[in-house]
């Protein structure tokens, strides 16, 4: 059976789904979307207990949230659901280590806009108009790179450590200022961080220790960096970040570390998901794939389908700062809310036919960049453009590149990312 | 005559609407939307009410 036969919703029993059970994330994609379509339909503001966690008390508890409309009201209502408690963990991590990992994520307005406005106007379409040469340059070099090997061995390649990694890797260490000898170090921290405890990248009995070593090791480039931009400042990030006021203060080096820290991890874990999902995607989809192939017009389209079919993040989470109710469902102050990216983005109320990948899907409504609100995806437009670009060239200079084997998914219920995605290039052109 | 209102609480400076018209929207240097033309001409209205609609932070407003 392929993982994207359609599964019957009916078959699950509502009261044994569990979206906090570990293996529930290893399941097949058809099985998760399953669930999400029975939740939706049945609950659409289903109770779980949240995830265990060694060394740690269990907290209240989450209300899952797989509507559109729910998620989109919930994410344009930041007074009411706020950030400030954590919005990249179920549990509540105290608030240093929280803010070290979210930075601007895990804050609320105003100084989740004050921090956001340093780098706001860089990721901005018009400014990001400037990088689009460079970005068509980093993914040329890659992809002749991967080329060269594939031909220098007996074709293969991996897709994700080949390709849908070092892309965007290079476009925003290019912009932070990353210098050339440091990357793998900020690729190897960022797949822990985001590991989401899938056990070949993390160790499961402490899932902690390698999590704050990976930020130590980022905290300590950066200090580096910001030391060398104070000296000889540049026009990138990093010197951004280190000149910037926030209320007249200067950021402090812990600020500075986890802003740096999310720029890269961000830039990082989402993109290199949607391209090697996408790649995966439309393998699976060669109708699909040659109708985009031939149709440039459809970048812009095809892009946005890719990021609704894909949904790279899963999830964030709010958390409730007064009792009230939400489309009939009333909630109390301290209410804990998972938005599910991927289930509001295949839900039938939104989307015609939410589960076929649809490329010139129009309108599309997705949530992939998040709901509308302050939160919105910073790097939305940067995406955009990395993916747009790849697969444009892609199907220029490698339309002979053919997935030959499953891909290894990453076992994590915040992303949806792949480990391995074995491919070839075929040479006929 | 049509006049634009920006929310300030809700603006993020993504710069959505000054990608639609430049002529009327603007993300300075400090990542602030600054709001060339509060009262865009015929011509740029049905770009201003796109900007509008594609905000992602709803922050905009046209009021007609």
């Amino acid at each position: 059976m392929s993982v994207n036969t359609p599964v019957d919703p009916a078959q699950f029993d509502i009261e044994a789904i569990d979206l906090s059970d570990r293996d529930f994330w290893a399941e097949p994609p058809a099985v998760r979307h399953a669930v999400f379509d029975k939740l939706r339909a049945e609950r659409p503001f289903a109770f779980f207990d949240e995830p265990t966690m060694e060394g740690m008390e269990p907290g209240p508890g989450y209300w899952a949230v797989t509507r559109l409309a729910d998620l989109d009201a919930i994410s344009a209502q930041p007074a009411v659901f706020c950030s400030g408690q954590g919005a990249v963990s179920i549990q509540d991590i105290p608030a240093d280590l929280s803010e070290f990992y979210g930075s601007m994520i895990s804050m609320d307005d105003p100084r989740h806009a004050r921090i956001r406005r340093i780098v706001a106007k860089t990721f901005t379409p018009r400014m990001l108009e400037q990088v689009v040469d460079s970005v068509v340059g980093i993914v040329d070099d890659v992809l002749a790179e991967a080329r060269a090997k594939a031909e220098a061995g007996d074709g293969s390649l991996d897709v994700v450590a080949d390709i849908a990694a070092p892309i965007p890797l290079r476009i925003i260490c290019d912009m932070m200022g990353v210098p050339e000898q440091d990357r793998e170090l900020v690729l190897n921290a960022s797949n822990t961080i985001l590991s989401g405890g899938d056990p070949e990248l993390t160790d499961e009995a402490d899932p902690l220790t390698a999590l704050i070593e990976a930020g130590m090791n980022m905290a300590a480039l950066m200090e580096r960096l910001a030391a060398e931009r104070i000296e000889n400042p540049t026009d990138d990030l990093t010197t951004a970040l280190v000149n910037s006021e926030v209320d007249g203060e200067k950021l402090t080096h812990q600020e500075i570390a986890s802003f740096f820290i999310l720029l890269l991890v961000a830039g990082n874990e989402t993109t290199r998901t949607a391209i090697a999902q996408g790649l995966l995607a439309l393998s699976e989809n060669p109708e699909q794939r040659a109708r985009w192939m031939a149709d440039p017009s459809m970048d812009k389209a095809a892009v946005e389908e890719v990021v609704r079919y894909v949904s790279p993040v899963t999830w964030m989470r709010r958390t409730a700062t007064q009792d009230g109710e939400l489309n009939g469902h009333s909630f109390k102050e301290g209410d804990k809310f998972l938005l599910f990216y991927a289930a509001a983005n295949r839900d039938p109320e939104s989307f015609e036919n939410p589960h076929a990948l649809d490329l010139g899907r129009s309108p599309n409504n997705h949530v992939g960049f998040g709901g509308h609100g302050p939160h919105f995806c910073l790097g939305a437009h940067l995406a955009r453009r990395e993916l747009a670009v790849t697969f444009r060239r892609l199907f220029e200079v490698c339309p002979d590149l053919e997935i030959t084997g499953e891909p290894a998914r990453l076992r994590s219920s915040f992303v949806n990312g792949l480990k391995r995605l074995p491919a070839r290039l075929t040479g006929q052109r | 005559m049509s006049r634009v209102q920006v929310d300030r609480e809700r603006c993020v400076g993504s710069g959505v609407c000054e990608s639609i018209v430049p002529e009327v929207f603007e993300i300075d240097d400090d990542g602030v939307l600054q709001v060339l033309r509060q009262e865009p001409p015929a011509d740029d209205l049905d770009g201003v009410r796109d900007a509008v609609q594609s905000c992602p932070a709803r922050a905009l407003v046209l009021a007609e």
